[in-house]
């Protein structure tokens, strides 16, 4: 028995080192370095809480989490909205179309944040770009959402929504799927309506899918660096500064990586609480 | 998928009403979601007068590859060259990985199995975590002298892509029926001869799907590539595109040429691979 638990970890093995080298030993390490005193990225000795006592200090903060909340906020609950009309959309079309949407659906997802955000600035956003242009044949003023706070920050939820809403698609469609026929058909044949229907059979049977959904949504959304930094680059002034963008710029660009650390560990904490809800809601079995 | 297409039989033929609800919101997400690609590629080849033309053109000018030449002199083929190698061979760690734990953790009883395997699963939705986990990552591959080398990306892309691989893989072999590795154990096979000649064959399909989304993610990576890397040998594509942004500015002829480049590989593996994708997602129902 002894010896085939052995060969038993001895597969799983790489797998941890990996993990280990990767996810787990960075946060213990990033907790010790975190109680140094760090001058230009190296430990000088042990500084207690300064760290973190330092982000409290910061006038700005509550502002970066308002920020924070609000993109967040937004960008999953429009995602989920969007996302849920065209699962249930495509839910009912014949297979071939409703393979060919999902196609569609998806690209957003599979193509790179950095290269989306430039395609999509060059046709949505550039003053001599295609839908400027189209606006202006339409007799609609110009459009100009970076130059504003609320219209830069509108702006980056909705790529935000624009960016994940496939993968939203697919996996509320998959819950969708596992409905069986018969319980709309049994419904159907009592007299309720599609809204009714919707309403009492569909939402309640999608729940773990749309909980699923939502905590990776979240998750993805509050520690997106990319897309603030490519679409408006926490700007104009500060109105985009989020919490990830403001942790990414305190380490590489002011290279307070001690603050950083202590912020980054923060911001893990608070991804451990979602990542309990996940598992939570996740059928898992070993 | 036979319910759904009987369903589809059953339903009457298309009213006008009716086609116009189904065309409508097809012809929306084909604006939004094709059309800056589509748009991205044709600027590429536009000679730049005809970019800045008003009204847009979308035919009559004579294809030109101007743009794609100063993206070459410019530095993108090593970096196409070197993403590829970061994406590949974190593919293959991954599935080498997940492949035996997947197979121990759903075939061998041991101690702290559960444990461990909720430790996989928390994994999945911490690998997101690009922003928290980045930083701490940062400071411990200096530490480790890793930061700046050949080895950092493709150890980060792979662990990051694990946890779903391993996810992914136990789902299918979960579905194998045992009596076929106790057939092949009565056979005189041994757990690896098990796990070469059953589960590796059986739980192809899977392994295709997760390493697709795996080759996916580390080829879309932009945050950890360009804060691991200095070096313009080891800079990966979308660093390298971002910069392209600061570099051409408002030169939208070398941008989307850039940018169609870096679509084409993900354009590739989607067209002979899009099924897995889908079902890659469907199977892990998690990442975002």
């Amino acid at each position: 028995m002894r010896s085939s638990n052995v060969s038993a970890y001895s597969y799983i093995a790489p797998a941890f080192a990996l993990l280990g080298l990767v996810l787990f030993a960075p946060v213990f390490y990033g907790g010790w370095y975190s109680l140094q005193d760090i001058r230009y990225g190296a430990p000088m000795g042990f500084a207690g809480f300064k760290n973190f006592a330092r982000l409290l200090d910061e006038p700005d903060m509550g502002a970066t989490l308002l920020r924070t909340f609000i993109h967040t906020g937004f960008s999953v609950v429009i995602t989920i909205a969007i996302a849920l009309g065209l699962a249930v959309w495509i839910d009912h079309l014949a297979p071939r179309f409703a393979f060919l949407v999902q196609i569609i659906v998806i690209v957003p997802w599979i193509i790179s944040t950095v290269v989306a955000a430039l395609l999509f600035r060059w046709v949505f956003l550039n003053d001599i770009g295609l839908a400027a242009w189209a606006a202006r044949a339409l007799g609609f003023g110009s459009f100009q959402p970076l130059t504003s706070p609320a219209g830069a920050m509108s702006l980056l939820i909705a790529i935000s929504v624009w960016k994940r809403v496939g993968y939203a698609v697919i996996i509320l469609l998959a819950g969708l799927k596992s409905i069986p026929d018969d319980y709309n058909e049994a419904a159907r044949i009592d007299g309720a309506n599609g809204w009714q229907i919707f309403r009492r059979i569909t939402l309640p049977l999608l729940k773990t899918p749309l909980l699923l959904v939502a905590i990776v949504l979240t998750l993805s959304n509050i520690n997106t660096v990319e897309t603030p930094l490519v679409t408006t680059g926490g700007g104009p002034g500060d109105a985009t500064r989020i919490l990830a963008i403001d942790v990414y710029e305190r380490a590489f660009v002011n290279f307070d990586l001690g603050g950083a650390t202590a912020m980054a560990l923060l911001m893990f904490a608070g991804n451990i609480i979602l990542v309990v809800a996940y598992v939570r809601f996740t059928k898992w079995k070993a | 998928m036979a319910g759904t297409s009987a369903s589809a039989l059953l339903r009457p033929k298309l009213g006008l009403g009716a086609s116009l609800a189904l065309s409508l919101p097809i012809a929306a997400l084909i604006v939004i979601n094709l059309l800056p690609l589509f748009w991205g590629m044709l600027t590429s080849i536009k000679p730049e007068s005809v970019i800045f033309a008003m009204p847009p053109r979308f035919v009559g000018f004579g294809p030109t590859n101007v743009h794609y030449e100063r993206v070459f002199v410019s530095g993108f083929a090593q970096s196409f060259m070197i993403s590829l190698f970061y994406s590949g061979v974190a593919v293959v760690m991954a599935l080498a990985c997940a492949l035996p734990a997947a197979y121990a953790f759903d075939r061998f009883d041991f101690p702290f199995r559960q444990s461990l395997f909720l430790l996989v699963v928390a994994s999945i939705p911490l690998s997101l975590g690009a922003a928290a986990l980045l930083i701490p990552n940062y400071v411990y591959f200096v530490h480790l002298g890793l930061v700046n080398t050949p080895y950092a990306l493709p150890l980060i892309y792979a662990a990051h892509q694990l946890p779903m691989a391993i996810w992914v893989v136990k789902g299918a072999i979960e579905a194998i029926p045992r009596e076929l590795d106790e057939a092949a154990i009565i056979d005189g096979a041994t757990r690896f001869g098990v796990l070469r000649h059953v589960m590796l064959p059986l739980s192809r399909p899977a392994l295709g799907a997760a390493g697709t989304l795996a080759f996916v993610g580390s080829w879309n990576e932009f945050v950890a590539g360009s804060v691991m890397i200095d070096a313009p040998w080891l800079r990966p594509i979308q660093p390298l595109i971002y910069s392209f942004i600061g570099f051409f500015g408002r030169e939208w002829g070398p941008l989307t040429a850039a940018a169609t480049l870096a679509i084409v590989p993900i354009l590739i593996v989607f067209a002979l691979l899009g099924r897995l994708i889908v079902s890659g997602l469907t199977k892990g129902s998690v990442k975002g």
